[in-house]
């Protein structure tokens, strides 16, 4: 078995195979072994070994006799070569389905995982995302394929990046990535992102365009939430946009305390008729004119707000139990003044909160 | 976290009177500019407040309530922007010169992007500890609440100029 193993590898890496011995495949065991494999229970650690051999031995033996071009080959020898490189252990089976997990041909499939793309891909297009799980996968199948002869690793090294290149025109039915590293379909507990064509695969991009992805999901946001930003295109635009309209609210804030701040005291309020419908529902009975100062106010100037502040207040706390029976005055103070005399701010806080209901 | 508009302003209001009751009395002499001054401080505290610690900018405007007021125009840093990128894209090309064009362009993009980032964290109250991902959404939830801060103080002014 060895031998043969030893002639496949060597040929995989150099041609296509001719018929005889691809004949000659067929009758080892080694298609015994595949068949075996095929039919071995799926459990889940070996769901993507099983994926991987769905391909049927006939189909492999197929793909290995296309001339069309080098890359089908070695897309389709993987599968044969694979469990050559697993021949090489006295325990092949058992190895197979105990690191499938860990997907024992992703250590060659660290060089040639775009091969084993394309047949897999026809059978498991959804759950091939192992972005993170790549960082696992080197580390384990070094560990468990030490025997794997480093020659041939580096001629598939050689031939990948050329594959790659031709893989990416290649007519299979693989719609994702072939960059994208598959001999892993286990649900690890990782973020699964999808790696995209032409894209690189090493964990620290993919990691890099999920956090990217993320931002520009809340760009979106942020655009939508900013007027006049969604026909912009472009991160600089959109936040130049963005910072606009920040500033500009910040600079209306100012504007509007000091515009506050110089607000005369004297207001007219229609309390009443705001209040009426509210009354019922929300307030107390004997709190209704509670934002009804019982005073009249004169028309002051800004100084003197101050002065009728702390009158307002002494008053307000004698005056406590008589507001129940005060009449609504025409004059009204603003609106501090006339919730600094009611009894409690939490009825004050409500009672304004509604009349700013009906207000806004 | 979002809070709809509504509730936001109430509570805002709610806040923002319990806080101008208790400014109003710590100062007998203020001029108009420590009115002012008073009355933004109480806005900004209860809409801080009002979001009832959710949120990163909320806790940095409660623990330091002095922002400095955004002075400096556009124009001076958008000039400013333009003469370190060109220095850079020289110094950039001195250094590379066979970079491809796709590279300075993305380089000179990512200049662009990260300089109004620091813009942005800047304005943002807390903005300066914050990653990427954070600042976009504590700018989402800074501009609601300014948002609601500045209806609320416009329809109070509207309402006491009215008479």
């Amino acid at each position: 078995m060895e031998s043969n193993a030893g002639t496949t590898e060597t040929r995989s890496n150099v041609t296509v195979p001719d018929g005889g011995e691809v004949a000659a495949f067929e009758s080892l065991q080694f298609t015994d072994e595949i068949h075996r494999l095929i039919s071995a229970p799926g459990t889940d650690n070996a769901s993507s070994f099983t994926a991987l051999l769905e391909l049927p031995a006939t189909q492999v033996v197929e793909l290995l006799h296309s001339p069309e071009s080098v890359k089908l080959i070695v897309a389709s020898a993987p599968n044969v070569e694979d469990f050559k490189g697993s021949f090489h252990f006295p325990s092949n089976t058992g190895l197979i389905q105990k690191d499938a997990r860990f997907s024992v041909f992703s250590g060659e499939g660290n060089n040639k995982n775009e091969k084993s793309n394309s047949p897999e891909m026809t059978s498991k297009n959804s759950s091939a995302n192992l972005e993170k799980a790549v960082k696992s996968e080197p580390a384990e199948t070094v560990s468990s394929l030490p025997l794997v002869s480093d020659p041939t690793m580096e001629n598939r090294n050689i031939k990948r990046k050329d594959r790659e290149k031709k893989v990416k025109g290649s007519t299979k039915k693989s719609k994702t990535a072939t960059n994208e590293r598959l001999e892993d379909a286990e649900k690890l507990p990782y973020v699964h992102v999808r790696a995209r064509r032409g894209q690189a695969t090493d964990s620290h991009s993919l990691a890099e365009r999920a956090r990217r992805e993320k931002i520009n999901a809340r760009m979106k946001l942020l655009q939508e939430l900013v007027p006049g930003c969604n026909k912009i295109s472009g991160t600089a635009l959109v936040l130049d946009e963005i910072i606009n309209h920040v500033q500009s609210l910040q600079r209306q804030v100012e504007f509007l305390s000091m515009r506050l701040a110089t607000v005369n005291p004297r207001i007219d309020f229609n309390l009443d008729s705001l209040f009426t419908p509210e009354s019922g529902s929300t307030m107390d009975g004997g709190n209704f004119p509670s934002l009804v100062t019982p005073l009249i106010w004169p028309d002051v100037q800004v100084n003197g707000y101050r002065q009728q502040f702390q009158h307002q207040w002494h008053f307000d706390t004698l005056k406590q139990p008589i507001w129940g029976r005060e009449e609504v005055c025409n004059n009204y103070v603003t609106l501090e003044n006339s919730l600094l005399s009611c009894d409690s701010s939490a009825n004050s806080a409500t009672l304004h909160a509604n009349q700013l209901k009906m207000e806004l | 976290m979002h809070l709809p508009h509504s509730t936001l302003k109430q509570e805002f209001v709610k806040k923002w009177i319990m806080g101008l009751q208790r400014c109003k009395f710590s100062n007998k002499k203020m001029s108009i500019f420590e009115r002012k001054k008073a009355i933004k401080l109480s806005a900004d505290t209860a809409m801080a407040s009002a979001r009832k610690g959710l949120t990163c900018w909320s806790r940095a405007l409660i623990s330091n309530p002095d922002r400095p007021v955004p002075t400096t125009t556009r124009r001076a840093s958008s000039a400013c922007k333009k003469i370190v990128k060109r220095s850079r894209r020289i110094r950039r090309t001195a250094k590379c010169g066979a970079a491809r064009k796709g590279q300075i362009t993305r380089s000179i993009a990512q200049c662009l992007v990260r300089k109004r980032t620091q813009i942005l964290k800047s304005l943002i109250p807390g903005g300066e500890f914050m990653n990427e991902v954070c600042l976009i959404e504590e700018t989402l939830d800074y501009i609601t609440s300014l948002r609601v801060q500045v209806d609320v103080m416009r329809s109070l002014a509207s309402a006491s100029a009215h008479n």
